[in-house]
Protein backbone atom coordinates (compact mmCIF):
# COMPACT_ATOMS: atom_id res chain seq x y z
CA UNK A 1 0.00 0.00 0.00
CA UNK A 2 2.90 2.24 0.83
CA UNK A 3 3.58 1.60 -2.50
CA UNK A 4 0.58 2.84 -4.38
CA UNK A 5 0.72 5.72 -1.89
CA UNK A 6 4.24 7.00 -2.29
CA UNK A 7 4.73 6.16 -6.19
CA UNK A 8 3.47 9.31 -7.20
CA UNK A 9 5.35 11.04 -5.51
CA UNK A 10 8.11 9.57 -6.07
CA UNK A 11 7.90 9.87 -9.64
CA UNK A 12 6.74 13.37 -9.76
CA UNK A 13 10.28 13.77 -7.70
CA UNK A 14 12.35 11.86 -10.24
CA UNK A 15 11.21 13.07 -13.33
CA UNK A 16 11.80 16.67 -12.28
CA UNK A 17 15.10 15.81 -10.77
CA UNK A 18 16.07 14.18 -14.13
CA UNK A 19 14.70 17.27 -15.93
CA UNK A 20 16.63 19.68 -13.99
CA UNK A 21 19.72 17.66 -14.22
CA UNK A 22 19.74 17.49 -17.70
CA UNK A 23 18.90 20.91 -18.12
CA UNK A 24 22.06 21.47 -16.17
CA UNK A 25 24.84 19.47 -17.51
CA UNK A 26 23.61 19.23 -21.00
CA UNK A 27 21.77 22.24 -21.45
CA UNK A 28 18.88 20.57 -23.03
CA UNK A 29 21.22 19.01 -25.41
CA UNK A 30 20.16 15.13 -24.01
CA UNK A 31 17.40 13.78 -20.99
CA UNK A 32 18.94 12.12 -18.56
CA UNK A 33 16.79 9.44 -18.40
CA UNK A 34 16.16 8.37 -14.86
CA UNK A 35 12.61 7.21 -15.08
CA UNK A 36 13.35 4.87 -18.28
CA UNK A 37 15.71 3.22 -15.92
CA UNK A 38 13.78 2.53 -13.82
CA UNK A 39 10.96 1.20 -15.78
CA UNK A 40 13.85 -1.36 -16.74
CA UNK A 41 14.91 -2.03 -12.91
CA UNK A 42 11.18 -2.34 -12.49
CA UNK A 43 11.00 -4.81 -15.33
CA UNK A 44 13.43 -6.63 -13.22
CA UNK A 45 12.72 -6.32 -9.75
CA UNK A 46 8.41 -5.85 -9.39
CA UNK A 47 5.61 -7.99 -10.12
CA UNK A 48 3.87 -7.24 -13.15
CA UNK A 49 0.92 -5.64 -11.14
CA UNK A 50 3.31 -2.59 -9.31
CA UNK A 51 5.48 -3.15 -12.08
CA UNK A 52 2.81 -2.06 -15.19
CA UNK A 53 1.25 0.73 -12.79
CA UNK A 54 5.10 2.20 -11.84
CA UNK A 55 5.48 2.31 -15.85
CA UNK A 56 2.32 3.99 -16.36
CA UNK A 57 2.71 6.32 -13.86
CA UNK A 58 6.26 7.93 -14.89
CA UNK A 59 5.36 7.73 -18.54
CA UNK A 60 2.48 9.70 -17.88
CA UNK A 61 4.03 12.16 -15.35
CA UNK A 62 6.90 12.85 -18.02
CA UNK A 63 4.27 12.99 -20.62
CA UNK A 64 2.82 16.30 -18.53
CA UNK A 65 6.14 17.54 -17.06
CA UNK A 66 8.03 17.10 -20.80
CA UNK A 67 5.49 18.72 -22.89
CA UNK A 68 5.11 15.37 -24.68
CA UNK A 69 2.42 14.34 -26.41
CA UNK A 70 0.50 12.68 -23.81
CA UNK A 71 0.40 9.22 -23.68
CA UNK A 72 3.31 8.78 -25.74
CA UNK A 73 5.91 7.94 -23.13
CA UNK A 74 3.12 6.17 -21.19
CA UNK A 75 2.89 3.63 -23.99
CA UNK A 76 6.70 3.68 -24.39
CA UNK A 77 7.36 3.15 -20.99
CA UNK A 78 4.64 0.24 -20.33
CA UNK A 79 6.42 -1.20 -23.76
CA UNK A 80 9.64 -1.29 -22.24
CA UNK A 81 8.85 -2.30 -18.93
CA UNK A 82 6.56 -5.64 -20.59
CA UNK A 83 10.10 -5.99 -22.73
CA UNK A 84 12.06 -5.85 -19.45
CA UNK A 85 9.45 -7.91 -17.59
CA UNK A 86 9.89 -10.78 -20.07
CA UNK A 87 13.61 -10.41 -21.04
CA UNK A 88 14.29 -10.74 -16.57
CA UNK A 89 12.63 -14.55 -17.18
CA UNK A 90 15.60 -15.54 -19.29
CA UNK A 91 18.58 -12.91 -17.73
CA UNK A 92 19.35 -11.71 -14.27
CA UNK A 93 20.40 -8.56 -13.17
CA UNK A 94 23.91 -9.72 -12.10
CA UNK A 95 25.80 -9.38 -15.23
CA UNK A 96 26.12 -5.49 -15.38
CA UNK A 97 26.88 -5.19 -18.58
CA UNK A 98 24.11 -6.96 -19.88
CA UNK A 99 22.02 -4.66 -18.02
CA UNK A 100 24.26 -1.75 -19.96
CA UNK A 101 23.29 -3.43 -23.25
CA UNK A 102 19.84 -4.43 -22.40
CA UNK A 103 19.03 -0.57 -21.13
CA UNK A 104 21.04 0.87 -24.28
CA UNK A 105 18.72 -1.41 -26.70
CA UNK A 106 15.54 -0.09 -24.89
CA UNK A 107 16.92 3.54 -25.02
CA UNK A 108 17.40 2.95 -28.93
CA UNK A 109 13.80 0.99 -29.30
CA UNK A 110 12.74 4.27 -27.55
CA UNK A 111 14.05 6.88 -29.73
CA UNK A 112 13.06 4.44 -32.54
CA UNK A 113 9.50 4.74 -31.46
CA UNK A 114 9.74 8.31 -31.26
CA UNK A 115 11.10 9.21 -34.79
CA UNK A 116 8.72 6.84 -36.57
CA UNK A 117 5.87 8.01 -34.33
CA UNK A 118 6.85 11.47 -35.15
CA UNK A 119 7.57 10.68 -38.58
CA UNK A 120 3.77 9.34 -39.10
CA UNK A 121 1.88 11.62 -36.81
CA UNK A 122 3.19 14.67 -37.65
CA UNK A 123 5.58 14.52 -40.70
CA UNK A 124 8.69 15.27 -38.94
CA UNK A 125 11.99 13.83 -39.72
CA UNK A 126 13.70 13.29 -36.52
CA UNK A 127 16.31 10.48 -38.40
CA UNK A 128 18.82 13.49 -38.32
CA UNK A 129 18.92 13.37 -34.35
CA UNK A 130 19.66 9.87 -34.37
CA UNK A 131 23.63 10.54 -34.26
CA UNK A 132 23.92 13.55 -32.65
CA UNK A 133 21.17 12.62 -29.84
CA UNK A 134 19.92 9.46 -29.78
CA UNK A 135 22.88 7.28 -29.63
CA UNK A 136 25.33 9.54 -27.44
CA UNK A 137 21.89 9.33 -24.73
CA UNK A 138 21.82 5.72 -25.39
CA UNK A 139 24.95 5.12 -24.21
CA UNK A 140 24.68 7.35 -21.22
CA UNK A 141 21.09 5.08 -20.37
CA UNK A 142 23.46 2.42 -20.56
CA UNK A 143 26.17 3.63 -18.11
CA UNK A 144 23.49 5.27 -15.85
CA UNK A 145 22.13 2.09 -15.79
CA UNK A 146 24.81 -0.17 -14.89
CA UNK A 147 25.03 2.43 -11.84
CA UNK A 148 21.49 2.13 -11.05
CA UNK A 149 21.31 -1.69 -10.77
CA UNK A 150 24.46 -1.91 -8.40
CA UNK A 151 23.29 0.90 -6.33
CA UNK A 152 20.12 -0.52 -5.83
CA UNK A 153 21.68 -3.96 -5.32
CA UNK A 154 23.59 -2.76 -2.46
CA UNK A 155 20.25 -0.94 -0.93
CA UNK A 156 18.68 -4.18 -1.37
CA UNK A 157 21.46 -5.63 0.55
CA UNK A 158 20.97 -3.25 3.18
CA UNK A 159 17.57 -3.34 3.64
CA UNK A 160 16.83 -6.85 3.25
CA UNK A 161 20.38 -8.90 4.29
CA UNK A 162 20.61 -10.23 1.07
CA UNK A 163 19.49 -9.62 -2.53
CA UNK A 164 16.15 -9.31 -3.46
CA UNK A 165 15.23 -11.83 -6.08
CA UNK A 166 11.85 -12.80 -7.03
CA UNK A 167 11.79 -16.99 -7.44
CA UNK A 168 9.98 -16.98 -10.99
CA UNK A 169 13.27 -15.04 -12.20
CA UNK A 170 16.18 -16.55 -10.83
CA UNK A 171 18.01 -16.71 -14.93
CA UNK A 172 19.01 -20.13 -15.12
CA UNK A 173 16.38 -20.74 -18.09
CA UNK A 174 18.75 -18.79 -20.17
CA UNK A 175 21.98 -16.57 -19.97
CA UNK A 176 23.80 -17.50 -16.74
CA UNK A 177 23.14 -15.72 -13.68
CA UNK A 178 26.94 -15.65 -12.24
CA UNK A 179 29.05 -12.79 -12.42
CA UNK B 1 -13.14 -17.95 -12.48
CA UNK B 2 -11.63 -16.82 -16.16
CA UNK B 3 -11.81 -13.46 -14.87
CA UNK B 4 -9.66 -14.51 -11.58
CA UNK B 5 -7.07 -16.00 -13.39
CA UNK B 6 -6.35 -13.95 -16.31
CA UNK B 7 -6.78 -10.79 -13.81
CA UNK B 8 -3.21 -9.69 -14.09
CA UNK B 9 -2.73 -9.78 -18.23
CA UNK B 10 -6.81 -8.65 -18.07
CA UNK B 11 -4.65 -5.88 -16.32
CA UNK B 12 -1.75 -4.69 -17.88
CA UNK B 13 -4.06 -5.32 -21.60
CA UNK B 14 -6.39 -2.74 -20.27
CA UNK B 15 -3.16 -0.51 -19.16
CA UNK B 16 -1.78 -0.62 -22.44
CA UNK B 17 -4.97 -0.01 -24.30
CA UNK B 18 -6.02 2.73 -21.93
CA UNK B 19 -2.20 4.46 -22.79
CA UNK B 20 -2.85 3.81 -26.49
CA UNK B 21 -6.16 5.67 -26.27
CA UNK B 22 -4.63 8.66 -24.24
CA UNK B 23 -2.09 9.02 -27.13
CA UNK B 24 -4.88 8.58 -30.02
CA UNK B 25 -6.90 10.99 -28.15
CA UNK B 26 -4.19 13.55 -27.61
CA UNK B 27 -2.92 12.87 -31.21
CA UNK B 28 -6.07 13.26 -32.44
CA UNK B 29 -7.52 16.51 -30.42
CA UNK B 30 -4.06 17.83 -28.95
CA UNK B 31 -6.69 18.97 -26.17
CA UNK B 32 -4.03 21.17 -24.54
CA UNK B 33 -4.12 21.08 -20.87
CA UNK B 34 -5.87 18.05 -19.47
CA UNK B 35 -7.18 18.58 -15.72
CA UNK B 36 -4.90 15.48 -14.91
CA UNK B 37 -2.15 17.07 -16.60
CA UNK B 38 -2.46 20.63 -14.73
CA UNK B 39 -2.82 18.70 -11.29
CA UNK B 40 0.43 16.88 -12.21
CA UNK B 41 2.09 20.19 -13.22
CA UNK B 42 0.78 21.68 -10.00
CA UNK B 43 2.06 19.02 -7.77
CA UNK B 44 5.58 19.19 -9.63
CA UNK B 45 5.98 22.77 -9.42
CA UNK B 46 7.08 23.06 -5.97
CA UNK B 47 9.71 20.08 -6.64
CA UNK B 48 10.59 22.16 -9.55
CA UNK B 49 11.34 25.37 -7.46
CA UNK B 50 12.95 23.55 -5.06
CA UNK B 51 15.45 22.04 -7.59
CA UNK B 52 15.81 25.24 -9.37
CA UNK B 53 16.79 26.82 -5.68
CA UNK B 54 19.55 24.31 -4.92
CA UNK B 55 20.95 24.57 -8.15
CA UNK B 56 20.36 28.16 -8.37
CA UNK B 57 22.67 28.34 -4.99
CA UNK B 58 25.19 26.09 -6.14
CA UNK B 59 25.76 27.95 -9.32
CA UNK B 60 25.83 31.21 -7.45
CA UNK B 61 28.57 29.72 -5.56
CA UNK B 62 30.26 28.16 -8.12
CA UNK B 63 29.88 31.38 -9.83
CA UNK B 64 31.59 33.82 -6.90
CA UNK B 65 33.90 31.38 -6.25
CA UNK B 66 35.03 31.83 -10.21
CA UNK B 67 34.43 35.25 -9.37
CA UNK B 68 36.55 35.24 -6.27
CA UNK B 69 39.61 34.02 -8.19
CA UNK B 70 39.43 36.94 -10.87
CA UNK B 71 38.70 39.14 -7.70
CA UNK B 72 42.30 38.09 -5.92
CA UNK B 73 43.92 38.73 -9.04
CA UNK B 74 42.39 42.16 -9.45
CA UNK B 75 42.83 43.02 -5.49
CA UNK B 76 46.23 42.41 -5.77
CA UNK B 77 46.60 44.88 -8.54
CA UNK B 78 43.80 47.53 -6.78
CA UNK B 79 46.20 47.17 -3.91
CA UNK B 80 49.60 48.05 -6.08
CA UNK B 81 47.24 50.79 -7.58
CA UNK B 82 46.37 52.02 -4.05
CA UNK B 83 50.24 52.06 -2.65
CA UNK B 84 51.56 53.70 -6.14
CA UNK B 85 48.30 56.92 -5.85
CA UNK B 86 49.30 56.55 -1.94
CA UNK B 87 52.57 57.80 -2.86
CA UNK B 88 51.90 60.34 -5.70
CA UNK B 89 49.56 61.43 -3.13
CA UNK B 90 52.00 62.12 -0.70
CA UNK B 91 54.02 63.71 -3.23
CA UNK B 92 51.15 66.18 -3.79
CA UNK B 93 51.08 66.85 -0.15
CA UNK B 94 54.51 66.99 0.31
CA UNK B 95 54.02 69.73 -2.58
CA UNK B 96 50.74 71.64 -1.31
CA UNK B 97 52.93 72.25 2.30
CA UNK B 98 55.96 72.81 0.15
CA UNK B 99 54.12 75.81 -1.68
CA UNK B 100 52.14 76.97 1.12
CA UNK B 101 55.88 77.07 2.97
CA UNK B 102 56.87 79.11 0.34
CA UNK B 103 53.93 81.24 -0.03
CA UNK B 104 54.81 82.64 3.22
CA UNK B 105 58.21 83.14 2.36
CA UNK B 106 57.16 84.83 -0.98
CA UNK B 107 55.07 86.98 1.73
CA UNK B 108 57.37 88.43 4.06
CA UNK B 109 60.06 88.89 0.77
CA UNK B 110 57.02 91.42 -0.64
CA UNK B 111 56.37 92.90 2.94
CA UNK B 112 59.92 93.29 3.29
CA UNK B 113 61.05 94.86 0.09
CA UNK B 114 64.15 93.79 0.28
CA UNK B 115 66.26 91.05 -1.92
CA UNK B 116 66.25 87.73 -0.79
CA UNK B 117 67.39 84.32 -2.03
CA UNK B 118 65.64 81.08 -0.67
CA UNK B 119 67.44 78.34 0.72
CA UNK B 120 66.48 74.94 1.49
CA UNK B 121 67.60 73.12 4.84
CA UNK B 122 70.38 70.42 4.49
CA UNK B 123 70.78 69.73 7.63
CA UNK B 124 70.03 70.83 11.73
CA UNK B 125 72.52 70.58 14.52
CA UNK B 126 70.39 71.15 17.95
CA UNK B 127 73.35 69.93 20.39
CA UNK B 128 73.52 71.42 23.94
CA UNK B 129 75.77 73.91 22.83
CA UNK B 130 75.12 74.29 19.16
CA UNK B 131 72.00 75.56 17.34
CA UNK B 132 72.56 75.96 14.26
CA UNK B 133 71.14 75.26 10.60
CA UNK B 134 72.75 73.95 7.28
CA UNK B 135 71.43 75.35 3.80
CA UNK B 136 72.27 74.45 0.31
CA UNK B 137 73.22 77.93 -0.55
CA UNK B 138 77.24 79.24 -0.05
CA UNK B 139 78.93 81.84 -1.66
CA UNK B 140 78.59 80.58 -5.22
CA UNK B 141 75.20 82.24 -4.84
CA UNK B 142 76.03 85.51 -3.31
CA UNK B 143 76.15 84.61 0.50
CA UNK B 144 78.71 86.46 2.71
CA UNK B 145 79.00 85.80 6.85
CA UNK B 146 76.60 87.91 8.55
CA UNK B 147 73.67 88.19 6.16
CA UNK B 148 70.35 88.16 8.01
CA UNK B 149 67.93 84.23 7.62
CA UNK B 150 64.19 85.31 8.13
CA UNK B 151 61.13 82.71 7.98
CA UNK B 152 57.66 84.14 8.28
CA UNK B 153 57.11 86.01 10.50
CA UNK B 154 60.77 87.32 11.24
CA UNK B 155 64.45 86.35 11.92
CA UNK B 156 65.74 83.21 13.25
CA UNK B 157 69.51 83.77 13.27
CA UNK B 158 72.67 85.10 10.70
CA UNK B 159 75.14 82.85 8.59
CA UNK B 160 78.08 82.49 10.03
CA UNK B 161 79.95 79.95 8.24
CA UNK B 162 80.40 80.13 4.11
CA UNK B 163 81.48 77.97 2.15
CA UNK B 164 80.70 77.56 -2.22
CA UNK B 165 77.45 75.54 -1.87
CA UNK B 166 76.21 75.58 1.34
CA UNK B 167 76.22 77.63 4.52
CA UNK B 168 75.92 77.35 8.64
CA UNK B 169 73.43 79.85 9.91
CA UNK B 170 73.58 80.50 13.73
CA UNK B 171 70.24 80.57 15.38
CA UNK B 172 68.63 83.08 17.71
CA UNK B 173 68.58 80.43 20.46
CA UNK B 174 72.02 79.91 19.98
CA UNK B 175 73.94 80.83 23.59
CA UNK B 176 76.63 82.25 21.16
CA UNK B 177 73.92 84.62 19.79
CA UNK B 178 73.41 88.16 20.03
CA UNK B 179 71.48 90.67 18.49
CA UNK B 180 70.59 94.30 19.41
CA UNK B 181 66.81 94.93 19.55
CA UNK B 182 64.21 96.70 20.95
CA UNK B 183 60.40 96.41 22.83
CA UNK B 184 58.42 97.47 20.33
CA UNK B 185 55.73 99.07 22.80
CA UNK B 186 58.16 101.35 24.79
CA UNK B 187 60.71 101.53 22.27
CA UNK B 188 63.64 100.57 25.12
CA UNK B 189 66.53 98.78 23.63
CA UNK B 190 68.63 94.97 24.82
CA UNK B 191 70.43 92.94 23.46
CA UNK B 192 68.92 89.40 22.92
CA UNK B 193 71.11 86.52 23.90
CA UNK B 194 70.30 82.68 22.93
CA UNK B 195 69.39 80.65 25.64
CA UNK B 196 69.03 76.85 24.00
CA UNK B 197 65.49 75.04 24.96
CA UNK B 198 64.43 77.65 26.73
CA UNK B 199 64.12 80.17 23.33
CA UNK B 200 66.35 83.23 24.04
CA UNK B 201 66.69 85.81 26.93
CA UNK B 202 66.86 89.86 26.28
CA UNK B 203 69.55 91.20 28.44
CA UNK B 204 70.90 94.88 29.55
CA UNK B 205 67.39 96.20 30.36
CA UNK B 206 67.08 98.00 33.54
CA UNK B 207 64.92 97.28 36.12
CA UNK B 208 63.31 100.87 35.72
CA UNK B 209 61.97 99.81 32.39
CA UNK B 210 58.33 99.01 31.86
CA UNK B 211 58.26 95.92 29.86
CA UNK B 212 55.92 93.45 30.64
CA UNK B 213 54.64 89.92 29.58
CA UNK B 214 53.62 90.18 25.64
CA UNK B 215 55.55 92.75 24.70
CA UNK B 216 56.72 92.06 20.94
CA UNK B 217 60.60 92.11 20.47
CA UNK B 218 62.14 93.25 16.90
CA UNK B 219 65.53 94.05 15.79
CA UNK B 220 66.99 97.43 16.50
CA UNK B 221 68.88 98.03 13.65
CA UNK B 222 72.05 99.81 15.62
CA UNK B 223 74.66 96.80 14.21
CA UNK B 224 73.63 97.42 10.73
CA UNK B 225 73.79 93.44 10.30
CA UNK B 226 69.57 93.18 10.48
CA UNK B 227 67.49 95.63 9.31
CA UNK B 228 65.24 97.98 11.94
CA UNK B 229 62.16 95.82 12.89
CA UNK B 230 62.31 92.35 11.94
CA UNK B 231 60.00 90.32 14.77
CA UNK B 232 62.21 88.32 16.77
CA UNK B 233 59.67 86.83 19.56
CA UNK B 234 57.58 87.75 22.69
CA UNK B 235 58.16 87.93 26.07
CA UNK B 236 57.48 85.46 27.89
CA UNK B 237 58.44 85.96 31.37
CA UNK B 238 59.27 89.34 33.11
CA UNK B 239 61.71 88.29 36.32
CA UNK B 240 62.25 92.12 38.44
CA UNK B 241 62.99 90.25 42.09
CA UNK B 242 66.54 89.35 40.72
CA UNK B 243 69.39 91.07 42.80
CA UNK B 244 71.49 92.51 39.44
CA UNK B 245 70.91 95.88 37.90
CA UNK B 246 68.59 94.66 34.70
CA UNK B 247 65.33 92.57 34.25
CA UNK B 248 65.71 89.09 33.73
CA UNK B 249 63.51 88.68 30.22
CA UNK B 250 62.56 85.62 28.70
CA UNK B 251 61.19 85.82 25.07
CA UNK B 252 59.61 83.03 23.58
CA UNK B 253 60.62 83.40 19.38
CA UNK B 254 58.08 83.53 17.18
CA UNK B 255 59.67 80.73 14.63
CA UNK B 256 59.34 77.10 15.20
CA UNK B 257 63.20 76.09 14.33
CA UNK B 258 62.30 72.24 14.68
CA UNK B 259 59.73 72.75 11.27
CA UNK B 260 62.24 74.68 9.29
CA UNK B 261 62.79 73.83 5.90
CA UNK B 262 63.06 76.32 3.99
CA UNK B 263 64.45 80.32 4.74
CA UNK B 264 65.03 83.67 3.03
CA UNK B 265 68.57 84.92 3.36
CA UNK B 266 68.67 88.58 3.39
CA UNK B 267 71.12 89.53 0.99
CA UNK B 268 70.90 93.01 0.39
CA UNK B 269 71.32 94.01 3.74
CA UNK B 270 75.18 93.00 3.77
CA UNK B 271 75.96 94.44 0.28
CA UNK B 272 74.44 97.90 1.80
CA UNK B 273 76.35 97.49 5.30
CA UNK B 274 79.72 96.72 2.74
CA UNK B 275 79.04 99.52 0.79
CA UNK B 276 78.37 101.39 3.87
CA UNK B 277 82.28 100.27 4.90
CA UNK B 278 83.55 101.63 1.80
CA UNK B 279 82.34 104.29 1.78
CA UNK B 280 83.44 105.40 5.31
CA UNK B 281 86.97 104.22 4.41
Amino acid sequence: MIFYLLLPFVTIFLVVLQTTLADVFFSGWLTLELSLVVVIYAGFRLDLMKGIILAFMMGFVFDCVSGATLGLFTLIYLLVFLLSFFVSLRMVSEKLYLIALFSLICSLLESLTLVLLYHFAFEFDMLSNMLLVFVPQALLIGVLSVGFFYAMRKVEGLIYGKQMQPPQRSGTGGISAEA
Amino acid sequence: MFFKNYRTVIFVGAVIVAALILLSYSLKYDSGTSFVKKLVLEAASPVQKFFNTSIGGVENAWMRYIHLVGLEEDNRNLKNKIAGLQAELILYKEGYQEAQRLKKLLSLQDDHQSNFMSARVIGKEQAALSKTLWINKGSAHGLTPGMPVLVPPGLIGRLTDVSWHSSKVLLLIDENSNVDVLIQRTRVQGIVRGAGSRGCVVRYISKIQDVKEGDVVVTSGISNIFPKGLLIGKVSHVDRMDVGLFLQIRVAPFADFATLEEVLVLVDQQQKVSAEKKTVK
